[in-house]
């Protein structure tokens, strides 16, 4: 290729990336400038791209419950704002909270259980593998009430645990099928080798193939995390209190309030991106390289 | 399936065996047999929580009423007009962002963290963010189209059938796109460098390049993709909920919006689950031809 | 203090402790709401459990969006719950689900509270015969406008029928205030559509959907429901009064869009001119006034939410039946002679309310005043009335009723041929 081809092709490259990026970044820029602007000044046609007024005071009524300017000054009205957008804090430590422990979940009964489907030899393999993958393909608006009705029983309506479990249920049919293909393509002569000097099955794993596959048992995790993180139609009959319910549920309830701000639910959509992102950055890398390890065909 | 390889068990591996898979198993397997023998039992009754006195059995009776209502067959429609936009939209969209993040240029490693992030923001609140977007009176997408100059008033882009089956269909792919792209750029990293090598020795260029060697090789992850945004687009649900409400006139009113509304607004459980075991009869067929692809796809990769 | 001021005081603490610890346990309730303003809701609890000590309440709050479809999960699942919100449009449902019973059956003391509530909530509470509740808030549907807006087309008082709400929209549209000058909220899944629809239709005289038998007549030609539907065809299509966009809109987006100034008309539940009228929301508060609904009447719908007693709570015994009993009073009916709550409700929030010698009370009055008008607002309420025909069919069979209506409006279909489908759903469903 000559260099002003090459040049041409990468100028086309950034431009496209360029517009792609317009898509991706657009709405959550939009959110963002919201987010410090007074609610007033978000319904302008056409808006100010550049926000006229820049406040703080969207993030002070989440952080500290104080009333932005405006809000107090109609006789005897408290201000009518989003009260509840004040629990996304909280939310947003339930969610993380629950989504890093589906993952750890993941990571721990999906690795093994995937190990075994990979190596092992048992009766009723085949069936219980088709069977975990076949689950995860239940729609989820046909199960909402039987899970209700299975966590109610088990008593863990308004818990951590019960938004754990079903979201395990969805998660691991995917890790166990990841992870049974990327074993498989590990060779096993270093395990067996180190299981002939006296290693059992479940050592040979943690200690020898384990470090190896780090980087899909962080896809898998990052998998599970979103997963969790995402989920709205069971953490909405599972939760009752702010005790379990997570940030879309928070930020659902506000935002179908007579009472909402848009201003105060940006803030809480902003606050909302950071603990997936956070984590994503930390397990980019690992991600792909995980899918590379497994779809590869070397 | 065939994966397993070595010879006899030994008991104690087997042992070993069952421990290890058995969380694994019980958990789906409780959050799966009931759910199915629920759906399954309630459909060939006659139950409507309103009437509580009793739920006779009733055979089909559901399932024939769900079939000859008029919804099913409109929704079925829009259904599928939704996934026709939707699937290919979000496959050819991650095939080519793929390539840019393919691409060894520092754009690309900025679209490699912001493409995560439509993923990582629930679906629900995806949808509030859209819904404000598109909105008539003060939405972006208008106040932006109007500063260019490309509009002379504001669109009310939701109120008409077709623009707002767009509308849903460009919010649906934003939270769609990261995953197709991401399969597809591992997939893409996949593919050995001394085939492109020996396609640019032999004088081929970058086009013929694509036609004899990703997209080949791409199949297997392409097939995926397409069965499996086929799903998502059949169960979707909470995106057109929060933009659309399924309207105007129900224009954008799918087949999962039917369970919900036979459930939960008419309280009517036969008919809901008679519907949600059709729907997921249908799944089932897009089960099996993703399971057979999975499986040719581990063949391919041997 | 002195020595036998503390002695009493001693004693009445060693009362009420050796009560606690003797007595019963604490009975708990667990109440069940839509999320809003649920620290006001906990501090009503927190009073009332102070005022009760034998009473602890563990309070569960779900979207408002999504309430029902929670509370069908929990009623199935026998999840238990004591009292709980409820409204008139999903009465029908829950008592003939055998969710929710009839007050009087348990309480007669309820009885005399009767003449103080507006009889549209009465109605909106009662299932054969027999009410099921006492109410958290209660609110008509009223016309809001732009009071400046209105002046800037030349017109110094509000409309009084619909063809006056024409005649002035067109003057707007033509002096160019505002491109479409009204808008509503008919998104085709909001429940608010239908009420606002019904209060229209309640503007005329001849205003019956149903006749006593609950057979729909409302399709026929030339009914008030067909005037309606004609009158919001036209508006939407020949004369472009009517915000096209309306299709997609729910209630809070039309708010938002009339504060900001692009709405001139619009028919709401009446708390939102509260949020109107404040002024860190909105660009446009304070020019906003109510006008009595027009149209030959001034008839509209009055609706109303409520708190409830469940079967569970029934089934739990006497203890559980008089917790709730204290608990349903405190929250909806009188404290020493007082509605405190309802009070509270009204004044800090501006919600609504069917207690009518509330209406008497100069501090509301005062409150009302400062983002609305207050004589308006208690003529207009006198003239509301419930929703006909609520049955259990009548939320799915208002869905569909939204939904032919939409395509009449998109032109789709004429709008007697609209008004004729859903008649033939209602049919169908009543069968």
């Amino acid at each position: 290729m000559s260099p002003r081809r090459r040049r041409w092709g990468n100028l086309v490259v950034t431009l496209l990336g360029l517009v792609v990026a317009a898509y991706i970044l657009a709405p959550f820029a939009w959110v963002a400038l919201s987010s410090i602007q007074p609610e007033k000044e978000l319904f302008r046609v056409p808006p100010h791209w550049i926000p006229r007024i820049v406040t703080a005071d969207n993030y002070r009524f989440i952080f500290t419950g104080k009333f932005p300017a405006g809000y107090q000054e109609t006789g005897l009205l408290r201000g009518r704002i989003s009260e509840k957008a004040r629990d996304a804090l909280p939310a947003l430590r339930n969610s993380t909270i629950v989504a890093l422990t589906v993952a750890l979940a993941n990571l721990i009964f999906g690795t093994i259980a995937a190990y075994t489907f990979a190596r092992v030899r048992f009766r009723g393999a085949n069936p219980l593998y088709v069977f975990i993958l076949a689950s995860r393909l239940l729609p989820p608006m046909a199960v909402a009430i039987p899970y209700y009705l299975i966590i109610n029983r088990l008593g863990l309506l308004d818990r951590y645990s019960a938004l754990i479990l079903i979201h395990s249920t969805f998660t691991l049919p995917f890790t166990v099928w990841f992870l049974t293909i990327y074993f498989r393509r590990v060779p096993p002569d270093i395990e067996e080798a180190a299981m002939v000097d006296g290693c059992t099955r479940l050592q040979a794993l943690l200690r020898i193939v384990a470090p190896v596959a780090a980087p899909a048992l962080a896809a898998t995790a990052a998998f599970a995390f979103m997963f969790s993180y995402n989920d709205f139609p069971f953490a909405l009959f599972v939760t009752a209190t702010i005790r379990s319910q997570t940030i879309p549920v928070i930020v659902s309830v506000t935002a179908v309030n007579p009472d909402v701000s848009f201003g105060v639910v940006a803030v809480a959509v902003v606050l909302t991106m950071i603990p997936p992102v956070a984590f994503a950055m930390v397990f980019r890398n690992y991600i792909t390289r995980g899918l590379i390890a497994v779809t590869t065909t070397r | 399936m065939n994966l397993i390889v070595p010879p006899r068990p030994k008991y104690r591996e087997a042992r070993y065996a069952y421990a290890t898979v058995l969380p694994v198993v019980l958990l789906v397997a409780l959050f799966t047999l009931y759910p199915i023998g629920f759906a399954v039992v309630t459909s060939l009754r006659e139950v409507v929580l309103y009437k509580p006195e009793s739920t006779p059995f009733v055979g089909l009776k559901n399932y024939v009423d769900v079939i000859r209502s008029e919804f099913f067959t409109s929704a079925w429609g829009h259904t599928l007009t939704f996934a026709a936009g939707a699937v290919p939209f979000a496959t050819v969209l991650g095939f080519g962002i793929a390539h840019l993040l393919n691409a060894r240029t520092r754009m690309a490693s900025f679209l490699n963290v912001t493409i995560l992030l439509p993923w990582a923001i629930p679906t629900v609140i995806s949808g509030i963010i859209w819904a404000w977007i598109f909105n008539s009176s003060y939405g972006a997408f208008n106040g932006a189209l109007y500063s260019l100059g490309v509009i002379e008033r504001y669109v009310p882009w939701l109120s008409r059938p077709t623009t707002a089956l767009l509308s849903v269909l460009f919010a649906h792919v934003w939270k769609e796109v990261p995953l197709t792209s991401i399969l597809y750029l591992a997939a893409l990293q996949a593919i050995p460098d001394e085939l492109f090598d020996a396609a640019r020795a032999d004088g081929a260029g970058a086009l013929a390049a694509l036609r004899h060697i990703t997209i080949p090789l791409l199949i297997p992850t392409t097939l995926i993709i397409v069965v499996y945004e086929t799903m998502v687009a059949i169960v979707t649900f909470d995106l057109l909920y929060v933009m659309t409400g399924g309207g105007p006139g129900g224009a954008t009113s799918l087949i999962s919006y039917f369970v919900y509304n036979s459930m939960f607004t008419s309280y009517n459980f036969g008919q809901g689950a008679a519907l949600a075991v059709l729907l997921a009869a249908s799944l089932v067929v897009f089960i099996v031809i993703y399971l057979r692809l999975l499986r040719s796809e581990e063949l391919y990769r041997e | 203090m002195s020595a036998r001021r503390s002695i009493v005081s001693l004693l009445v603490a060693l009362s009420l402790t050796t009560a606690v610890a003797f007595g019963a346990t604490p009975v708990q309730l667990t109440f069940t709401v839509w999320s809003y303003s649920n620290d006001v809701i906990l501090d009503n609890i927190k009073k009332f459990e102070a005022k009760n000590p034998g009473i602890k309440v563990a309070m569960q709050d779900f979207s408002w969006e999504k309430y029902t479809d929670v509370m069908t999960a929990r009623f199935v699942g026998k999840t238990s719950t004591d009292v709980a919100y409820s409204s008139d449009h999903w009465l029908q449902q829950w008592a003939a689900a055998n969710w929710i019973v009839p007050l009087e059956d348990f309480f007669p003391q309820v009885k005399p509270y009767k003449p103080d509530f507006a009889p549209y909530a009465i109605e909106g509470m009662t299932y054969k015969g027999k009410l099921y509740g006492l109410p958290y808030y209660a609110d008509t549907i009223i016309f809001i406008y732009n009071e400046d807006m209105l002046k800037k087309a030349g017109f110094s008082r509000p409309p009084a029928t619909w063809d006056d709400v024409t005649k002035m929209a067109l003057a707007m549209k033509e002096k160019k205030v505002v491109e479409y000058p009204i808008m509503f909220q008919f998104q085709d899944i909001t429940p608010w559509y239908i009420e606002v629809f019904l209060s229209m239709v309640y503007s005329y005289k001849d205003f019956r959907m149903f006749d006593n038998d609950l057979n729909a007549i409302f399709d026929k030609d030339g009914s008030a429901a067909h005037k309606v539907a004609q009158w919001l065809a036209d508006g939407m299509r020949k004369h472009k009064i009517i915000n096209p966009a309306s299709l997609e809109t729910t209630e809070i987006p039309l708010v938002k869009a009339m504060g900001a100034g692009q709405v001139a008309f619009a028919v709401l539940p009446k708390y939102n001119l509260a949020d109107l009228n404040t002024p860190g929301a909105h660009a446009q508060a304070g020019k906003f006034k109510m006008a009595l609904m027009p149209g030959e009447t001034h008839g509209t719908v009055g609706f109303v939410r409520f708190y409830a007693m469940t079967k569970m709570a029934a089934d739990r015994g006497k203890d559980a039946r008089d917790a709730a009993w204290k608990f349903l009073e405190y929250f909806g009916g009188r404290t020493d002679g007082q509605f405190a709550v309802v009070k509270r409700w009204a004044l800090e929030k501006g919600l609504g309310f069917a207690q009518l010698p509330l209406y008497k009370d100069q501090q509301i009055r005062a409150a009302i005043n400062k983002w609305g008008n207050v004589t308006l607002e208690e003529q207009q309420s006198k003239l509301a009335r419930a929703k006909e025909a609520l049955t259990p069919f009548w939320g799915p069979w208002s869905l569909e009723f939204q939904k032919e209506m939409n395509k009449a409006l998109l032109g789709q279909k004429t709008a007697l041929d609209a008004l004729k489908a859903s008649a033939a759903k209602w049919k169908e469903m009543k069968k």
